[in-house]
Protein backbone atom coordinates (compact mmCIF):
# COMPACT_ATOMS: atom_id res chain seq x y z
CA UNK A 1 0.00 0.00 0.00
CA UNK A 2 1.56 3.35 -1.19
CA UNK A 3 2.15 5.95 1.49
CA UNK A 4 -0.65 8.53 0.11
CA UNK A 5 -3.06 6.08 0.13
CA UNK A 6 -2.34 4.83 4.00
CA UNK A 7 -2.57 8.55 4.84
CA UNK A 8 -5.92 9.03 2.98
CA UNK A 9 -6.80 5.95 5.14
CA UNK A 10 -5.89 7.34 8.31
CA UNK A 11 -7.93 10.87 7.19
CA UNK A 12 -10.91 9.03 6.78
CA UNK A 13 -10.39 7.33 10.32
CA UNK A 14 -9.75 9.87 12.20
CA UNK A 15 -12.73 11.97 10.03
CA UNK A 16 -15.38 8.77 10.79
CA UNK A 17 -13.80 8.70 14.99
CA UNK A 18 -14.67 12.54 14.74
CA UNK A 19 -18.12 12.30 13.49
CA UNK A 20 -18.91 9.29 15.91
CA UNK A 21 -17.27 11.09 18.79
CA UNK A 22 -20.12 14.45 17.59
CA UNK A 23 -22.68 11.93 17.24
CA UNK A 24 -22.46 10.16 20.41
CA UNK A 25 -21.75 13.44 22.43
CA UNK A 26 -25.10 14.96 20.27
CA UNK A 27 -26.95 12.09 21.52
CA UNK A 28 -25.97 12.31 25.45
CA UNK A 29 -24.17 9.06 25.13
CA UNK A 30 -20.57 9.67 25.18
CA UNK A 31 -20.21 9.62 28.94
CA UNK A 32 -22.36 6.37 29.50
CA UNK A 33 -20.35 4.67 26.63
CA UNK A 34 -16.99 5.77 27.95
CA UNK A 35 -18.31 4.33 31.05
CA UNK A 36 -19.64 1.39 29.90
CA UNK A 37 -16.27 0.34 28.06
CA UNK A 38 -14.46 1.05 31.20
CA UNK A 39 -16.27 -1.62 33.13
CA UNK A 40 -15.73 -4.77 30.03
CA UNK A 41 -12.06 -5.56 31.78
CA UNK A 42 -13.74 -5.50 35.49
CA UNK A 43 -16.44 -8.01 33.43
CA UNK A 44 -13.64 -9.83 32.00
CA UNK A 45 -11.89 -10.69 35.30
CA UNK A 46 -15.22 -11.17 37.12
CA UNK A 47 -15.91 -13.80 34.69
CA UNK A 48 -11.79 -14.74 34.73
CA UNK A 49 -13.18 -15.00 38.95
CA UNK A 50 -16.43 -17.67 38.23
CA UNK A 51 -14.26 -20.06 36.00
CA UNK A 52 -11.38 -20.12 38.57
CA UNK A 53 -14.14 -20.19 41.57
CA UNK A 54 -16.40 -23.40 39.83
CA UNK A 55 -12.86 -24.85 38.74
CA UNK A 56 -11.53 -24.99 42.38
CA UNK A 57 -14.80 -25.92 44.02
CA UNK A 58 -15.04 -29.14 41.19
CA UNK A 59 -11.49 -29.88 42.06
CA UNK A 60 -11.93 -30.05 45.84
CA UNK A 61 -15.05 -31.92 45.50
CA UNK A 62 -13.35 -34.44 43.16
CA UNK A 63 -10.23 -35.15 45.24
CA UNK A 64 -12.63 -35.50 48.44
CA UNK A 65 -14.71 -38.18 46.01
CA UNK A 66 -11.20 -40.27 45.26
CA UNK A 67 -10.44 -39.96 49.11
CA UNK A 68 -13.73 -41.47 50.08
CA UNK A 69 -13.82 -43.96 47.52
CA UNK A 70 -10.61 -45.62 47.87
CA UNK A 71 -11.83 -46.18 52.03
CA UNK A 72 -15.37 -47.30 50.97
CA UNK A 73 -13.27 -50.02 48.11
CA UNK A 74 -11.09 -51.17 51.21
CA UNK A 75 -13.77 -51.10 53.95
CA UNK A 76 -15.97 -53.43 51.69
CA UNK A 77 -13.06 -55.89 51.26
CA UNK A 78 -12.65 -56.10 55.12
CA UNK A 79 -16.32 -56.92 55.09
CA UNK A 80 -16.21 -59.27 52.74
CA UNK A 81 -12.79 -60.92 54.68
CA UNK A 82 -14.60 -60.77 58.08
CA UNK A 83 -17.90 -62.41 56.98
CA UNK A 84 -15.67 -65.36 55.19
CA UNK A 85 -14.11 -65.35 58.84
CA UNK A 86 -17.03 -65.97 60.41
CA UNK A 87 -18.40 -68.53 58.06
CA UNK A 88 -15.26 -70.47 58.33
CA UNK A 89 -15.41 -70.22 62.35
CA UNK A 90 -18.40 -71.70 62.72
CA UNK A 91 -19.25 -73.31 66.01
CA UNK A 92 -15.96 -72.16 67.28
CA UNK A 93 -16.07 -69.23 69.85
CA UNK A 94 -16.15 -65.84 68.08
CA UNK A 95 -13.06 -63.75 68.79
CA UNK A 96 -14.66 -60.91 70.03
CA UNK A 97 -11.85 -58.63 69.75
CA UNK A 98 -11.98 -58.48 66.35
CA UNK A 99 -15.68 -58.20 65.68
CA UNK A 100 -15.41 -55.38 68.18
CA UNK A 101 -12.13 -53.49 66.54
CA UNK A 102 -13.76 -54.11 62.57
CA UNK A 103 -17.46 -52.49 64.21
CA UNK A 104 -15.13 -49.45 65.59
CA UNK A 105 -13.12 -49.21 62.17
CA UNK A 106 -17.06 -48.92 60.74
CA UNK A 107 -17.97 -46.67 63.01
CA UNK A 108 -15.15 -44.44 62.19
CA UNK A 109 -15.50 -44.71 59.00
CA UNK A 110 -18.28 -43.48 59.32
CA UNK A 111 -17.94 -40.62 60.96
CA UNK A 112 -14.91 -39.46 58.40
CA UNK A 113 -17.35 -39.77 55.41
CA UNK A 114 -19.83 -37.76 57.59
CA UNK A 115 -17.19 -34.46 57.99
CA UNK A 116 -16.23 -35.09 54.12
CA UNK A 117 -19.95 -35.14 53.07
CA UNK A 118 -20.34 -31.68 54.76
CA UNK A 119 -16.59 -30.44 53.18
CA UNK A 120 -18.51 -31.40 49.89
CA UNK A 121 -21.63 -29.43 50.58
CA UNK A 122 -19.50 -26.67 51.50
CA UNK A 123 -17.59 -26.58 48.52
CA UNK A 124 -20.84 -25.97 47.21
CA UNK A 125 -20.42 -22.17 48.30
CA UNK A 126 -19.55 -21.03 44.93
CA UNK A 127 -23.04 -21.00 44.02
CA UNK A 128 -23.59 -18.44 46.40
CA UNK A 129 -20.70 -16.04 45.10
CA UNK A 130 -20.73 -17.02 41.44
CA UNK A 131 -24.11 -15.89 41.17
CA UNK A 132 -23.87 -12.76 41.93
CA UNK A 133 -20.99 -12.00 39.82
CA UNK A 134 -22.95 -13.25 37.50
CA UNK A 135 -25.51 -11.08 38.04
CA UNK A 136 -23.50 -8.18 37.99
CA UNK A 137 -22.28 -8.75 34.82
CA UNK A 138 -25.50 -9.31 33.14
CA UNK A 139 -26.47 -5.88 34.76
CA UNK A 140 -23.69 -4.70 32.76
CA UNK A 141 -24.39 -6.56 29.29
CA UNK A 142 -28.34 -5.13 29.88
CA UNK A 143 -27.34 -1.69 30.07
CA UNK A 144 -24.28 -1.85 26.63
CA UNK A 145 -27.60 -3.62 25.12
CA UNK A 146 -30.10 -1.00 26.15
CA UNK A 147 -27.55 1.96 24.96
CA UNK A 148 -26.42 0.13 21.61
CA UNK A 149 -30.33 -0.29 21.16
CA UNK A 150 -31.10 3.02 21.60
CA UNK A 151 -28.05 4.08 19.39
CA UNK A 152 -29.02 1.77 16.10
CA UNK A 153 -33.01 3.03 16.94
CA UNK A 154 -32.02 6.96 16.81
CA UNK A 155 -29.83 6.53 14.00
CA UNK A 156 -31.52 4.36 11.96
CA UNK A 157 -32.22 5.43 8.50
CA UNK A 158 -36.09 6.05 7.54
CA UNK A 159 -37.94 3.22 6.23
CA UNK A 160 -35.36 0.34 8.05
CA UNK A 161 -37.74 -2.53 8.58
CA UNK A 162 -36.88 -4.94 11.28
CA UNK A 163 -36.62 -8.42 9.65
CA UNK A 164 -38.41 -10.80 11.88
CA UNK A 165 -36.81 -13.94 12.61
CA UNK A 166 -37.14 -17.34 10.65
CA UNK A 167 -38.91 -19.96 13.35
CA UNK A 168 -39.28 -22.24 11.24
CA UNK A 169 -35.89 -23.79 11.25
CA UNK A 170 -34.28 -26.20 8.91
CA UNK A 171 -31.50 -27.95 9.86
CA UNK A 172 -28.84 -26.55 7.73
CA UNK A 173 -26.09 -29.15 7.12
CA UNK A 174 -22.52 -28.61 8.64
CA UNK A 175 -19.05 -29.72 7.32
CA UNK A 176 -16.40 -30.70 9.65
CA UNK A 177 -13.90 -28.21 7.49
CA UNK A 178 -16.35 -24.75 8.71
CA UNK A 179 -17.65 -26.18 11.97
CA UNK A 180 -17.52 -23.55 14.50
CA UNK A 181 -18.95 -25.11 17.96
CA UNK A 182 -21.38 -22.55 20.10
CA UNK A 183 -21.61 -24.41 23.84
CA UNK A 184 -23.78 -25.01 25.72
CA UNK A 185 -27.16 -24.35 25.03
CA UNK A 186 -28.87 -22.23 27.65
CA UNK A 187 -32.71 -22.04 26.60
CA UNK A 188 -32.90 -25.15 24.79
CA UNK A 189 -36.31 -25.41 25.99
CA UNK A 190 -37.16 -22.41 23.81
CA UNK A 191 -35.41 -23.62 20.68
CA UNK A 192 -36.53 -26.08 18.15
CA UNK A 193 -32.91 -26.36 16.56
CA UNK A 194 -31.54 -27.53 19.85
CA UNK A 195 -32.07 -31.27 21.86
CA UNK A 196 -32.71 -30.62 25.14
CA UNK A 197 -31.83 -34.03 26.66
CA UNK A 198 -30.22 -37.76 25.67
CA UNK A 199 -33.76 -38.85 24.91
CA UNK A 200 -33.99 -36.31 21.90
CA UNK A 201 -30.51 -37.15 20.15
CA UNK A 202 -31.59 -40.74 20.53
CA UNK A 203 -34.84 -40.49 18.81
CA UNK A 204 -33.07 -37.87 16.17
CA UNK A 205 -29.93 -40.36 15.40
CA UNK A 206 -33.02 -43.30 14.94
CA UNK A 207 -34.95 -41.02 12.86
CA UNK A 208 -32.30 -40.52 10.26
CA UNK A 209 -31.36 -44.81 10.95
CA UNK A 210 -28.35 -44.55 12.80
CA UNK B 1 -16.76 -58.72 29.83
CA UNK B 2 -12.94 -57.72 28.25
CA UNK B 3 -11.59 -55.26 30.80
CA UNK B 4 -8.44 -55.03 28.72
CA UNK B 5 -9.72 -52.47 26.85
CA UNK B 6 -7.63 -49.42 26.32
CA UNK B 7 -9.70 -46.41 26.45
CA UNK B 8 -8.58 -42.53 25.37
CA UNK B 9 -10.75 -39.53 27.12
CA UNK B 10 -10.26 -36.43 25.23
CA UNK B 11 -11.04 -33.18 26.30
CA UNK B 12 -9.64 -30.27 27.29
CA UNK B 13 -11.03 -30.12 30.91
CA UNK B 14 -9.51 -32.11 33.37
CA UNK B 15 -12.65 -31.97 35.50
CA UNK B 16 -14.25 -34.07 33.16
CA UNK B 17 -11.47 -36.45 31.68
CA UNK B 18 -11.13 -37.07 35.62
CA UNK B 19 -15.20 -37.67 35.88
CA UNK B 20 -14.93 -39.95 32.65
CA UNK B 21 -11.85 -41.82 33.94
CA UNK B 22 -13.63 -42.17 37.26
CA UNK B 23 -17.14 -43.75 35.42
CA UNK B 24 -15.24 -46.14 33.55
CA UNK B 25 -13.44 -47.44 36.38
CA UNK B 26 -16.42 -47.73 38.09
CA UNK B 27 -17.77 -49.87 35.13
CA UNK B 28 -14.64 -51.80 34.81
CA UNK B 29 -12.15 -50.59 32.51
CA UNK B 30 -9.37 -49.07 34.33
CA UNK B 31 -7.06 -49.25 31.58
CA UNK B 32 -7.57 -45.44 30.46
CA UNK B 33 -4.90 -42.88 28.01
CA UNK B 34 -5.63 -39.02 28.51
CA UNK B 35 -5.36 -36.00 25.85
CA UNK B 36 -6.06 -32.46 26.17
CA UNK B 37 -6.67 -31.74 22.60
CA UNK B 38 -7.25 -33.69 19.22
CA UNK B 39 -3.38 -32.99 18.20
CA UNK B 40 -2.38 -34.52 21.70
CA UNK B 41 -4.87 -37.51 20.95
CA UNK B 42 -3.99 -38.03 17.50
CA UNK B 43 -0.37 -38.65 18.05
CA UNK B 44 -1.47 -40.54 20.73
CA UNK B 45 -3.26 -43.17 18.47
CA UNK B 46 -0.35 -43.07 16.30
CA UNK B 47 2.30 -44.65 19.21
CA UNK B 48 -0.05 -46.42 21.42
CA UNK B 49 -2.51 -49.25 20.55
CA UNK B 50 -6.53 -48.10 21.32
CA UNK B 51 -9.68 -50.03 21.50
CA UNK B 52 -11.77 -47.10 22.34
CA UNK B 53 -12.48 -43.38 21.95
CA UNK B 54 -14.36 -40.70 23.96
CA UNK B 55 -14.06 -37.17 22.56
CA UNK B 56 -15.51 -33.95 23.42
CA UNK B 57 -16.30 -31.53 20.33
CA UNK B 58 -15.62 -27.93 21.59
CA UNK B 59 -11.33 -27.99 22.13
CA UNK B 60 -8.52 -25.94 20.83
CA UNK B 61 -6.06 -27.51 18.88
CA UNK B 62 -7.91 -29.80 16.42
CA UNK B 63 -12.01 -30.25 17.62
CA UNK B 64 -13.67 -33.62 18.38
CA UNK B 65 -14.80 -33.52 14.58
CA UNK B 66 -11.63 -32.80 13.35
CA UNK B 67 -10.21 -35.74 15.30
CA UNK B 68 -13.46 -38.13 13.62
CA UNK B 69 -12.67 -37.23 10.16
CA UNK B 70 -8.78 -37.85 11.24
CA UNK B 71 -9.19 -41.14 12.53
CA UNK B 72 -11.56 -42.41 9.74
CA UNK B 73 -9.79 -41.38 7.43
CA UNK B 74 -6.39 -43.31 8.96
CA UNK B 75 -6.32 -46.97 7.57
CA UNK B 76 -4.70 -48.17 10.65
CA UNK B 77 -7.24 -46.28 12.88
CA UNK B 78 -10.55 -46.54 11.42
CA UNK B 79 -12.16 -49.37 13.06
CA UNK B 80 -11.80 -47.43 16.46
CA UNK B 81 -15.42 -46.44 18.10
CA UNK B 82 -15.23 -42.76 18.63
CA UNK B 83 -17.90 -41.42 21.29
CA UNK B 84 -18.68 -38.30 20.91
CA UNK B 85 -19.42 -36.70 24.39
CA UNK B 86 -20.21 -32.95 24.15
CA UNK B 87 -22.10 -29.67 25.05
CA UNK B 88 -22.85 -29.24 21.91
CA UNK B 89 -26.48 -29.88 20.96
CA UNK B 90 -27.66 -28.21 17.91
CA UNK B 91 -29.18 -31.20 15.83
CA UNK B 92 -27.28 -30.28 13.07
CA UNK B 93 -24.31 -31.25 15.46
CA UNK B 94 -25.77 -34.39 16.03
CA UNK B 95 -26.40 -35.37 11.85
CA UNK B 96 -22.97 -34.18 11.30
CA UNK B 97 -20.99 -36.54 13.98
CA UNK B 98 -23.61 -39.33 12.90
CA UNK B 99 -22.46 -38.61 9.28
CA UNK B 100 -18.98 -38.59 10.19
CA UNK B 101 -18.61 -42.49 11.93
CA UNK B 102 -19.08 -41.55 15.56
CA UNK B 103 -20.14 -44.53 17.23
CA UNK B 104 -22.36 -42.63 19.85
CA UNK B 105 -23.47 -39.19 20.64
CA UNK B 106 -23.75 -38.40 24.60
CA UNK B 107 -24.95 -34.42 25.22
CA UNK B 108 -23.74 -32.89 28.58
CA UNK B 109 -24.95 -33.09 31.49
CA UNK B 110 -24.99 -36.34 31.30
CA UNK B 111 -25.73 -39.39 33.98
CA UNK B 112 -23.49 -42.62 34.75
CA UNK B 113 -26.42 -44.71 33.65
CA UNK B 114 -26.32 -43.07 30.02
CA UNK B 115 -22.74 -43.52 29.36
CA UNK B 116 -22.85 -47.64 30.58
CA UNK B 117 -26.03 -47.93 28.01
CA UNK B 118 -24.06 -46.36 25.17
CA UNK B 119 -20.71 -47.85 25.93
CA UNK B 120 -22.75 -51.41 25.93
CA UNK B 121 -24.13 -50.75 22.57
CA UNK B 122 -21.32 -49.93 21.06
CA UNK B 123 -19.26 -52.67 22.73
CA UNK B 124 -21.65 -54.86 21.11
CA UNK B 125 -21.38 -53.64 17.90
CA UNK B 126 -17.78 -53.11 17.85
CA UNK B 127 -17.01 -56.42 18.69
CA UNK B 128 -15.53 -56.01 21.50
CA UNK B 129 -17.08 -57.38 24.30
Amino acid sequence: MSEINKSNIHQELGQLTRQLHTALNGLGMLDPVKNLAGEIPDARSRLTYIANLTGNAAEKVLNIVDEEKLKHEKLQKECKNVKNWIKENGDVNLDMEVIIDFIEKVKNNSIDSDEKMTSIMMAQDFHDLTTQVVEKVMSLTQNIEQHLVKLVVETAPEGFVDKKEDTNLKIEPLTIETYEPIGPSVDAENNKNVVSNQSEVDDLLASLGF
Amino acid sequence: MNKDLKFLIVDDFSTMRRILRNLLKEVGYENVEEAEDGNQAFHKLQIMAFDFVITDINMPNMNGFQLLKSIKTEDKLKHLPVLMVTAEARKEDIVLAAQSGAAGYIVKPFTKATLEDKLKVILVKYNLV
